[in-house]
């Protein structure tokens, strides 16, 4: 008997248990705090996907709206009722359902914003790498440029146009791609630049230098070889991305430049409800915003935890 | 010296030197002329099938410039490597470049960067036969991976598991199977068995004599390490500072070596029978 | 009979793991005499650098001295607590690490660096200590150590810097030196060089020296004695001559018998199969059992302790048997 025995041989989801036995896993079960923000992200997560389904009303459907309803406080009050949670706003909208469908919208948006920008830094960030030299330079000059253009900026820019190639689209459509395209377009720098480092330290290992022995096409090893070994970083970055990416939409949603009032984001929800807070129906305001702060918090935690964590020189 | 065979693989005054002169805007402003770095000056030798070359030097002689070039992976400013009168350094079209590739392989230093450290072993081995089509299909490619891990001394279970898994020597077994799934005919060896073990060592260098006897390999070796060199090389060059300086035999080479710098290395080494000698005297 | 400047007996050190005991140093024991260079020589993960570290109370956490005791000059330093160690360190124990480049500070020049760590260790004032500063560097030899003084890490070769390393470990005239692996990233003229200096600063001071190194070739050339370790455990111990040219435990015999050599045209390398255990799988009885060709019963059963005579010893039970025939 051995007291070095293998979990990813003996358990039913090997990969799972490796990964909870693992020092990674053993550092996580260490951390109470970072335990119970995993548990309350992705229970926020799964609460804004299903949000269609496990909402009590849907908010956005004007049929199910009834303006009696409108103005109620939360259900602890003396005049509420248990069936509006947290209360309506002036249109007769739960909030408690108003909320889970912001949270849907504004996490839908994010997690493409931050896709489309880890893949433009990604691909971007191994060619400059890479290649090196004029190429590289390039790249990164641009980065440079696109760094001092704020977010918001961008996406009034990218807004701008597209009103003006198609003026007569309906802001519904087109808002929430010009969202996710400012923030990808923001976003990507981050990625290109560590991504650029990590390559240019892979490229210079022995094991790319044996893949060009074997007369492979530049593509093949930098999607091969170098991409597999350079992805590391990445997840910290995605996860503390994530967050800034929400935090963007709900800003722009807030300022007015997101998305329409139909298709409401935290953000917008937050916009919306701050007209009401001095007439003392604080509840149209406060639901989202401590959803939204909740949720950033989370997963702010999660990804601090996670870069001191996969940094092997804090050890 | 009569040569009575063709040599396997020539080296006709190989050269390389580096730019390493200041940037651009430095150089303009201190008005300095460009530095270059001479690594490698007209180097030339040859080798027969079957026989093992050996490159000597310090750190800084150019010895793993010149493995480079040998190899492909850095190109020659001047001169050229032929291989069974094949050139390495101009190949014609794509399906040459293939051909010759197949033929030439370098095992490296490095045994814990030599290998991707996110593949299976058996992808690392299969790889080469299937990028330089050397298989007809995936299946074929398994079951030539698992031949060669046998050869080298693993096993074909060994497929399935990632590079951390294995010891440095086992590693550099791996990196030779590797080399030999490209079905190379030479293999520059770049300090093979300097980050091993001196029982590992021994192991991996009697492994590369018993490959070359069985399969005809050609190697040149790349090495600081004299006694390595005595053990495994039919033919010694020692370079210095980029330029070769002697060319011999080892039993000519050691017995009496004709250049400075060699006789300076080779008192330099420390012997086993130093032991002996200093206990003898009582001071040392 | 010369003094015993350092005294191992029994060191043990243990790493407690989530999954287990690590033992990465089980009952090692040797001494090293005033002028002497002792060579602690092994392959990697057999704990060579490990003892340098347990005697310097710099093992890495969770790592931990669980046994034994270490004596500097007839007194105990196992037990200190880490201020009163930092005070031995330096002033009675010198260290030479392997890559001079990381051991010397860039910003700062090397007379810099000589001159505080000698005012740290001793009393002289900052002129005195300039003075020692550049008799210390002429004494390992560097040319022109006046100059050469206000030059930083960068500006030296590897051979030199090594040699500045050598010279701030002799600072405050230590009784021991440790050097681990102090040529491996010097080329073979240097590394001659670097052994002739040792040599001397051992005869002419009479520093106890602990030269810790995987190449045998090396120990031969400067060691006066050699302890040979695997997997944590003393395989044997002996003056050089002897382990070289006759080796007790049958791993040293493997490991003469593998290492190549310049003089005389060897056949074919003699192989020991297999591989040393990691620390997880330590055999037992004997550790080097599965490697070796001489194993027998009792091997597997009892670990062998160190017998042979006074001055050359080694942990196999065919040299009890030997001797009780």
């Amino acid at each position: 008997m051995t007291p070095f025995s293998d979990p990813s041989k003996t358990s039913k989801f090997p990969r799972l248990a490796a990964l909870w036995e693992s020092d990674l896993g053993y550092d996580f079960r260490q951390s109470r705090l970072v335990m119970i923000a995993t548990v309350i992200f992705f229970l926020l997560i799964l609460a804004a996907l299903l949000a269609p389904w496990i909402a009590p009303m849907n908010p956005y459907d004007p049929a199910s709206l009834d303006i009696m309803n409108s103005s109620l406080p939360p259900a602890w009050y003396q005049d509420g009722f248990a069936a509006f949670p947290f209360g309506t706003d002036d249109q007769g909208r739960d909030m408690l359902s108003a909320t889970l469908y912001g949270l849907r919208t504004s996490i839908i948006i994010s997690i493409l914003g931050v896709a489309l920008a880890s893949v433009i830094g990604i691909t971007l960030g191994v060619i400059a790498g890479y290649f090196g030299g004029i190429i590289d330079t390039i790249i990164m000059r641009v980065a440079d440029v696109q760094l001092s253009f704020p977010a918001i900026l961008v996406a009034l820019l990218i807004d701008g146009i597209v009103h003006t190639i198609i003026p007569s689209a309906t802001r519904e459509d087109s808002a929430a791609a010009i969202i996710v395209l400012a923030i990808g377009a923001s976003f990507w720098v981050q990625y290109a630049r560590t991504i650029r480092s990590s390559t240019m330290v892979e490229k210079n290992k022995d094991y790319v230098s044996a893949a060009r022995l074997f007369a492979l096409p530049s593509t093949t090893i930098m999607v091969r070889h170098i991409i597999p070994n350079v992805m590391g970083p990445v997840l910290v970055i995605l996860t503390i991305n994530f967050g800034l990416a929400i935090i963007t939409e709900a800003t722009l949603s807030y300022l007015g430049v997101g998305l329409p009032p139909m298709q409401p984001s935290l953000g917008t929800l937050i916009r919306i409800g701050q007209e009401y807070l001095f007439s003392g129906q604080w509840w149209i305001v406060a639901v989202p915003s401590v959803a939204l702060g909740v949720l950033v918090l989370t997963i702010n935690l999660l990804g601090d935890w996670l870069r001191d964590v996969l940094n092997p020189k804090l050890r | 010296m009569t040569k009575q065979t063709k040599a396997f693989v020539e080296v006709r005054s190989l050269s390389r030197r580096f730019d390493v002169s200041k940037p651009w805007l430095n150089r303009i402003i201190e008005r300095e002329p460009r530095k270059f770095l001479n690594a490698a000056s007209d180097i030339s030798f040859s080798v027969e099938k079957g026989k093992t070359f050996a490159l000597v030097g310090e750190s800084g002689s150019g010895k793993s410039t010149v493995a480079r070039m040998l190899v492909g992976l850095l190109t020659p400013d001047s001169g050229s490597v032929t291989i069974d009168g094949r050139s390495i350094t101009q190949p014609k079209g794509r399906a040459e470049l293939r051909a010759i590739r197949s033929r030439i392989q370098m095992i490296f230093q490095d045994p814990y960067a030599s290998l991707n450290p996110r593949w299976r072993v058996g992808r690392i081995v299969a790889e080469p036969m299937l990028a330089l089509k050397l298989v007809e299909d995936v299946s074929q490619a398994e079951a030539e991976t698992a031949k060669l891990l046998e050869l080298v001394g693993l096993s074909r279970e060994d497929m399935g598991r990632f590079p951390h898994e294995f010891s440095g020597g086992q590693r550099q077994r791996i990196a030779i199977a590797r080399a030999l799934a490209a079905k190379a005919e030479f293999i520059v060896c770049d300090e093979p068995t300097s980050a091993l073990d001196v029982s590992v060592q021994a192991q991996i260098l009697n492994l590369m004599r018993d490959l070359q006897k069985e399969l005809s390999l050609t190697y040149v070796l790349i090495s600081h390490n004299l006694a390595v060199v005595r053990y495994m090389a039919d033919m010694i060059g020692v370079m210095h500072y980029g330029k070769m300086v002697e060319m011999q035999p080892p039993s000519l080479l050691f017995a009496a070596p004709k250049d400075d710098y060699t006789r300076m290395l080779i008192d330099a080494v420390p012997q086993m029978s130093a032991a002996v000698r200093r206990s003898a005297s009582g001071t040392n | 009979m010369t003094e015993t400047i350092l005294s191992v007996r029994n060191l043990r050190v243990e790493f407690p793991t989530r999954r287990g005991l690590l033992v990465g140093l089980d009952d090692v024991s040797f001494d090293i005499r005033a002028g002497e260079v002792l060579g602690v020589v092994g392959e990697s993960g057999a704990g060579k650098s490990m003892t340098g570290a347990a005697i310097m109370q710099q093992i890495a956490k969770p790592g931990r001295i669980a046994g034994g005791e270490i004596r500097l000059k007839g007194d105990r330093i196992d037990n200190l607590s880490p201020k009163a160690m930092e005070r031995v360190r330096g002033r009675h124990i010198g260290m030479v690490f392997q890559d001079p480049l990381t051991s010397l500070n860039p910003l700062m020049t090397v007379g810099e660096h000589l001159v505080e760590t000698i005012r740290i260790h001793t009393d002289l004032s900052r002129e005195a200590a300039r003075k020692r500063a550049i008799e210390l560097l002429d004494e390992v030899g560097i040319p022109d150590p006046q100059s050469r003084m206000l030059r930083y890490p960068h500006e030296f070769s590897g051979g030199q810097r090594q040699r500045v390393v050598i010279a701030l470990a002799l600072c405050a005239e230590p009784a021991l030196v440790i050097a681990d692996e102090p040529t491996t990233a010097l080329d073979v003229s240097i590394q001659a060089q670097i052994i002739a200096l040792i040599r001397r600063l051992c005869d002419d001071r009479g520093t106890a020296f602990m030269l810790i190194t995987h190449d045998m070739g090396m120990i031969a050339e400067t060691a006066d004695r050699v302890a040979v370790l695997y997997a944590g455990r003393v395989a044997e111990v002996g003056t050089v001559k002897d382990v070289v040219t006759q080796p007790k435990h049958p791993y040293t015999q493997g490991l003469m018998a593998a290492i190549p050599t310049l003089e005389a045209d060897v056949d074919r390398l003699r192989q020991i199969p297999g591989s040393m255990p990691g620390l997880s799988a330590i055999p037992s009885g004997c550790a080097f059992r599965p490697r070796c060709d001489f194993r027998t019963d009792i091997c597997s059963t009892s670990r062998p302790p160190l017998s042979g005579d006074a001055a050359h010893v080694a942990a196999c039970h065919l040299i009890q048997k030997e001797m009780a025939i």
